[in-house]
């Protein structure tokens, strides 16, 4: 199973068609017209994995503690810094919010960012905000924005043929702001080829890349056998050959070997060891991550696995802030860091870059950032009258923290620094978005000036093509 | 010499296959003849392989001028021990000789080179590559005479071709190539576009007259506009310096003057850009480098003294007439009646373009059904209109079909909905940020409500048709070229107007000569009060008063409130004497009908158009008409232009590139809702009626909607793969490329999987004899009975007695099935 993609097996797989439609597709056309534009830069990793932490995730209730305030009935709401204690990490003088210790043993495996300045959009909605993290550009657009992943996608093409370039687990679209997180969950101008292969149940992974549910790998093997057949019998061929039918064509046969690959067992969780799979199985996020570990090894590209958003739940805490956190990190500690371990194990993590973030972080008290206050969207008393007012309960911009490892990030680094006191805000080397996507791309090998022309206008991988990666964390 | 040697054996295998290779490349030429006008595809890594071309060449010059000096050199010191090294070179020379044609074949088919120079530069290599493998056998056999001889003719021909093919890299089409991908940008406004003008490149040195002063003046801004513009003007202005006026490129950078006129050799200009590439000082320091022409351009106007033509600059950018125009309709000839088809058949002589037969009706029926009502015709249909015999038939067909306005709304709604950028879900609604106007949209359509007035209640609107204007608002701030009356401003002047006005919302376009201020003023009528001047989103203080693009089409009172502004711009824009505002429209309905538009891209109307006079006549005579889209659909329609056989485009990026020329409509795909229509007609429907958006809808709807059509539910995953955009923005065209995510979607997603295993449990049912189910499925899909081999697959597939997966199987791949998804 674990094997590195070669040009061999790229060959053997393939048909002539595909790989015809591969040649002329984007990878060639850009390695070739990237010679005349910037430095060729040398890639450190092929593959990346975004944890997407969605809803806001409080800085200092995880990977940011700041002073510990025990819950007391009738405590003052501004002396709650953070609600747990902490505890070190394998990272000297680090420490990590309790129920955080799996992913505090692996840190000596990766850079823990600090610094993290999320946009100041004059209003906090999630979706916007989110749209933000994922595109680099703040809504509306006057065309419409790919994902990170689509960039990817587009310039670089899948890593394994059979697998798609950009898949997304664990997003439904039946939860609320769904219009909104759609904007971004899309290759946008870039065309829906380069959009995103969603999986939202990765429990129902399989279903997604094997033939339909009820067909067997002999009927499903009959069933393209017929359409080919009936093609060929039919007339058409006096038509001559067009783009519309060669693509249509060219598609299905790469849907049918993709459904039809050994790859596509990767999909296949219940292939996993038990005790492996336990740890995992923490809800969909959980199996989102074992399920991102299998396709890397398989050859993925960028896939992205989410907690989910939906107003109200998961990260997005309005009340209940402490217990809810204690819930959240039981769904994240133990994947994310046998993630990080499988794929170390395995020689993966070396070109593998995962990154752990959320769109901004949260805070008892001030909402927005200070100085650049907005609009107060969740009632929080000043005196902690009940356990359901102790947690981070507003939307803070100014400060977040953000996991990275593998993939030529430097191992065992600490990036940036906040305020020990309220406000709890960025005081040490501030990142903002387009560095970190800069910094992904980097490492890919994707030049930072890179761009698309629509309607004649060069549209950046970040605005105008500014923002430089953080060459501290690369190694 | 019994056996061969081995270089000789070489030679003639390298002959070999390199005649092989010469046969396969002119019935590559045939057959791309053939195809007109559409250019062979060409995959990257011929592309690359061909561009080697420029290199391999030197081996053979300097091979053989090295063999020619041996044999001086032997020849003048009467020495003989040069013989052996100079038989070594003439060999290698040979062989590379042979690399160097079959390269610059191959890269002659993959790059655009289109002069008459190509075909001299490709013959005389040819021939020289013969005469050096003639030579080399004199080397192995014949006396030395002959052997003087023939490397003397062989070096020869090496000069000459090397001259031309030196012609053709930096001679007058390498400028232009630049330029080809932004068919905007005319060099001059004559006739003759992208050349160089003969001045320049005879480097003429008379005084220039006014007319030469101009095109010179436009050569020298063009180069700047493309190199330089980016870092020398009005966004950054690196080293003091802009070259984007007269007055910045005189006046220099912090470094004085780039140039000294009259002295290009001592012009810091001229230096920089002819260093080379890794050079620290070179110009443009980022992107692509100027060719050696661009750069002559610049020596050129140095060298005359810089001169710079007085008063008002001439625009770098084709601009369209804004003017309607009526054009003569040339001569009727034969059963060429139609005024569509005359201007065509015009078009069709000047460039050598013959008329095909027109389709058959079993072809033309499914069209105009599919780009009239956006349904496939019924079997039964299909067989009457073919046995029809009246000779009206065709005429009569596209009059029923536009008479079924609930039918034609239903089809037209797709399309106005992405224009008009209206959804029945999407950002904004959550917030109330944004507003449908299904139900007015859906009337209007349905009512066949003459454009004039369409227009005119989108951009002065009633609650009904605000949407359009009003944009979306998202909660919070957002940049400036995004505020909603920038929105209202970039989406009429695109959808109404053919114009690109998103980069003029954040500074002075790079791409057309329309400034921010102009944006501003035009995005002030949609505003409350008048809106300060953002440049790339920050604020400069200054603002702009209230003003259509187009000064020739009135004033806006911009005193007066906004819903007289509103009506007042409705008013000007669309009056008659704006015939751009038609041009567009009658543009997009050929696009919708013809695969591609007169213009295009649609929403670029100072792109050169493939025939004005067509254009122009069609705005026109829409106008004449009373605005009646119906009226110009029929017309386009029962042309014998629109029953031309359809076109196919081997590359979907071709339908744009320059120099297209008109042959018949484009193969098109269906979209995403005729895709669902379709099936839904045809095997099985895809939609319940509960998935009808009714409370977005008028009323009256009920009961003339024959299944529930995809225009008419809200976007999902299947509709999305198949390419129904989600509307945040407008979207004037859809891709008509299939690629993998659809593929899977129609291969096992959920959704169409549960509509085919509902059809094979209804086809089952009601055809028992498999026979007739494979009769009727084709006579559904495709509209016409299986051919025998077609018959005894389905037959063979589905088995005595069809199992219910065997029928899905065979649904699934009709359904799959290219001629189904294809309008031809």
């Amino acid at each position: 199973m674990n094997k590195n993609w070669n040009r061999r097996d790229f060959l053997k797989k393939s048909s002539a068609a595909t790989l015809a439609a591969l040649a002329a597709g984007a990878p060639v056309a850009s390695l070739l017209t990237s010679c005349g534009r910037s430095k060729k830069i040398e890639a450190t990793a092929d593959t990346v994995i975004l944890l997407w932490m969605a809803g806001g995730m409080a800085h200092t209730e995880t990977f940011d503690p700041k002073a510990y305030a025990p819950f007391q009935k009738g405590m003052e709401s501004n002396r709650v810094l953070s609600t747990f204690p902490s505890f070190p990490t394998a990272l000297d003088g680090i420490k990590f919010s309790e129920g955080l210790q799996s992913i505090g043993s692996v840190m000596d495996k990766g850079t823990l960012i600090r610094s993290y300045v999320a946009a100041d959009m004059g209003f906090i909605l999630h979706s916007r905000h989110q749209y933000h993290w994922h595109t680099c550009y703040e809504p509306p657009q006057t065309v419409a924005a790919p994902h990170i992943g689509a960039w990817i996608a587009n310039q670089l093409g899948p890593k394994n043929p059979v697998i798609p370039a950009f898949i997304d687990i664990g997003q439904r679209f039946s939860v609320g702001e769904a219009e909104e997180l759609k904007a971004f969950h899309t290759a946008g101008f870039l065309g829906n080829e380069y959009g995103p292969f969603m999986i939202p149940d990765p429990s129902q992974g399989l279903e997604c890349a094997r033939p339909p549910v009820g067909m067997d790998a002999k009927r499903f093997e009959r069933r393209n056998q017929l359409y080919d057949s009936l093609i060929s019998k039919s007339p058409m061929g006096e038509f001559g050959s067009d783009y519309q039918k060669e693509s249509l064509r060219r598609s299905m046969e790469q849907a049918y070997m993709l459904l039809n690959s050994p790859e596509a067992k990767a999909f296949d969780l219940s292939l996993e060891p038990k005790e492996i799979y336990d740890i995992y199985n923490t809800g969909r996020f959980g199996l989102g991550c074992l399920l991102a570990r299998r396709l890397t090894q398989q050859g993925a590209r960028f896939i992205s696995v989410t907690t989910e958003y939906e107003p109200f739940k998961g990260f997005d805490t309005h009340e209940n802030g402490h217990t809810r956190m204690v819930d959240m990190k039981k769904m994240i500690d133990g994947p994310v860091a046998q993630l990080v371990k499988d794929l170390d194990k395995s020689g993966h993590l070396n070109r593998t870059m995962i990154i752990l973030a959320s769109e901004f972080s949260r805070d008892m008290m001030v909402e927005g950032r200070p100085g650049a206050t907005v609009k107060e969207q969740v009632d929080q008393p000043n005196v902690v009258s009940d356990m359901k007012f102790y947690g981070m309960h507003r939307h803070f911009t100014d400060g977040c923290s953000i996991l990275m490892f593998g993939g030529g990030i430097k191992k065992g680094f600490v990036y940036g620094k906040t305020a020990d006191e309220r406000p709890c805000k960025t005081i040490e080397s501030p990142v903002k978005i387009d560095q970190i996507h800069q910094t992904i791309y980097h490492a890919l090998g994707i030049p930072p000036d890179t761009q698309y022309e629509i309607e004649k206008r060069p549209f950046y991988t970040t605005p105008d093509g500014k923002g430089e990666r953080i060459k501290e964390i690369m190694a | 010499m019994k056996t061969k040697s081995p270089f000789v054996k070489a030679i003639i295998f390298s002959g070999k296959v390199f005649l092989l290779l010469l046969a396969t490349g002119l019935i590559n030429e045939v057959l791309a003849k053939e195809n007109q006008p559409v250019k062979a595809n060409s995959s990257g890594f011929l592309t690359f392989l061909g561009r080697l071309h420029p290199m391999i060449v030197h081996f053979p010059i300097g091979l053989l001028y090295a063999a020619l000096l041996f044999e001086f050199i032997a020849w003048k010191s009467n020495a003989r021990n040069f013989f052996a090294a100079t038989k070594v070179l003439v060999f290698t020379g040979a062989l590379s000789s042979i690399l160097s044609v079959v390269f610059g074949l191959v890269l002659s088919k993959t790059d655009s080179y289109g002069s008459s120079i190509l075909s001299i530069h490709q013959w005389i290599g040819i021939a020289t590559m013969a005469f050096a493998i003639v030579t080399a056998y004199c080397y192995q056999k014949g006396s030395r005479k002959i052997q003087y001889l023939m490397l003397f003719a062989t070096v020869l021909g090496v000069t000459v071709a090397g001259h031309y093919g030196a012609e053709l890299t930096h001679g007058e089409d390498y400028l232009s190539s630049a330029f080809s991908d932004n068919s905007a940008v005319a060099a001059t406004n004559t006739g003759e576009e992208d050349n160089l003008p003969d001045f320049i490149l005879a480097s003429q040195k008379t005084p220039l007259s006014e007319s030469q002063l101009q095109d010179l003046n436009i050569q020298v801004r063009t180069v700047f506009a493309h190199h330089c513009y980016s870092c020398h003007g009005p966004l950054k202005m690196k080293g003091d310096l802009r070259l984007d006026s007269k007055e910045g490129i005189f006046k220099g950078g912090k470094n004085g003057s780039v140039f000294t006129p009259g002295r290009p050799e001592k012009s810091e200009l001229i230096r920089r850009v002819s260093l080379p590439a890794n050079d620290k000082d070179v110009m443009p320091s980022k992107g692509q480098r100027l060719s050696l022409n661009e750069i002559q351009v610049l020596s050129y106007w140095i060298r005359q003294g810089a001169p710079w033509p007085t008063g008002p600059e001439k625009s770098l950018y084709r601009q369209a007439e804004l003017e309607p125009r009526n054009p003569e309709i040339p001569q009727a000839t034969g059963d060429l009646t139609n005024p569509i088809d005359r201007f065509v058949n015009a078009y069709f002589e000047k460039n050598n373009i013959k008329w095909g037969t027109p389709v058959n009706d079993r072809l033309y029926i499914r069209r105009v059904y599919l780009d009239v009502i956006g349904l496939l015709p019924p079997a039964d249909s299909v067989d009457a209109f073919i046995n029809d015999k009246h000779p009206e038939k065709r005429a009569r067909l596209v009059n029923s079909l536009l008479a079924r306005n609930d039918d034609y709304a239903q089809h037209w709604l797709t399309f106005w909905n992405d224009a008009l950028r209206n959804d029945y879900t999407g950002t904004g609604y959550i917030t109330n940020g944004r507003s449908d106007i299904t139900k007015w949209l859906y009337t209007s359509i349905r009512n066949n409500k003459p454009y004039n007035e369409f227009v005119k209640e989108l951009i002065s609107p009633d609650s009904s048709s605000l949407g359009f204007i009003r944009g979306i608002e998202w909660r919070g701030v957002v940049n400036a070229s995004q505020r909603t009356e920038m929105q209202a401003a970039q989406n009429v002047s695109q959808v109404f107007m053919g114009l690109n006005l998103k980069c003029a919302s954040c500074h002075d376009s790079f791409i057309s000569d329309w400034k921010l201020d102009q944006s501003y003023a035009f995005a002030n009528i949609f505003s409350d009060s008048l809106l300060e001047i953002n440049r790339c989103d920050k604020p400069t203080g200054k603002f702009a008063g209230r003003q259509i693009l187009y000064k020739q089409l009135g004033q806006i009172n911009s005193s007066a409130s906004k819903s007289e502004r509103l009506k007042e711009l409705a008013d000007s824009l669309v009056q008659p004497r704006d015939g751009r505002l038609y041009r567009t429209l009658v543009n997009r309905i050929w696009a919708q009908l013809m695969g591609r538009g007169i213009v295009e891209p649609v929403d670029a109307m100072d792109n050169k158009p493939w025939s004005q006079d067509l254009l122009d006549w069609l705005a026109y005579n829409f106008v004449a008409n009373g605005c009646d889209i119906k009226k110009l659909i029929y017309e386009i329609a029962i042309s014998k232009t629109y029953q031309l056989p359809s076109v196919a485009v081997k590359d979907a990026g071709l339908i744009s590139a320059p120099g297209f020329k008109f042959a018949g409509m484009l193969r098109k795909r269906l979209t995403a809702e005729q895709f669902a229509d379709a099936v839904s007609e045809a095997i099985q429907p895809v939609y319940g009626d509960s998935m009808i958006v009714y409370n977005l809808l008028p009323k009256e709807i009920k009961g003339t909607i024959p299944f529930p059509r995809a225009s008419l539910v809200k976007n999902d995953p299947f509709l999305t793969a198949l390419g129904r955009p989600n509307r945040e923005t407008v979207t004037t065209s859809r891709s008509s490329n299939a690629n993998l995510l659809q593929a899977l979607e129609l291969t096992n997603g959920a959704q169409f999987n549960a509509v085919i295993k509902q059809a094979a449990a209804k086809w089952k049912k009601k055809y028992p004899d498999p026979k007739k189910m494979v009769e009727n499925m084709y006579r559904n899909t495709l509209g016409r009975l299986p051919n025998a081999a077609e018959e005894k697959t389905a037959l063979l597939a589905l088995g005595n007695e069809p199992t219910e997966n065997n029928i899905q199987d065979f649904i699934w791949a009709m359904a799959m099935h290219p001629e189904f998804q294809l309008l031809f």
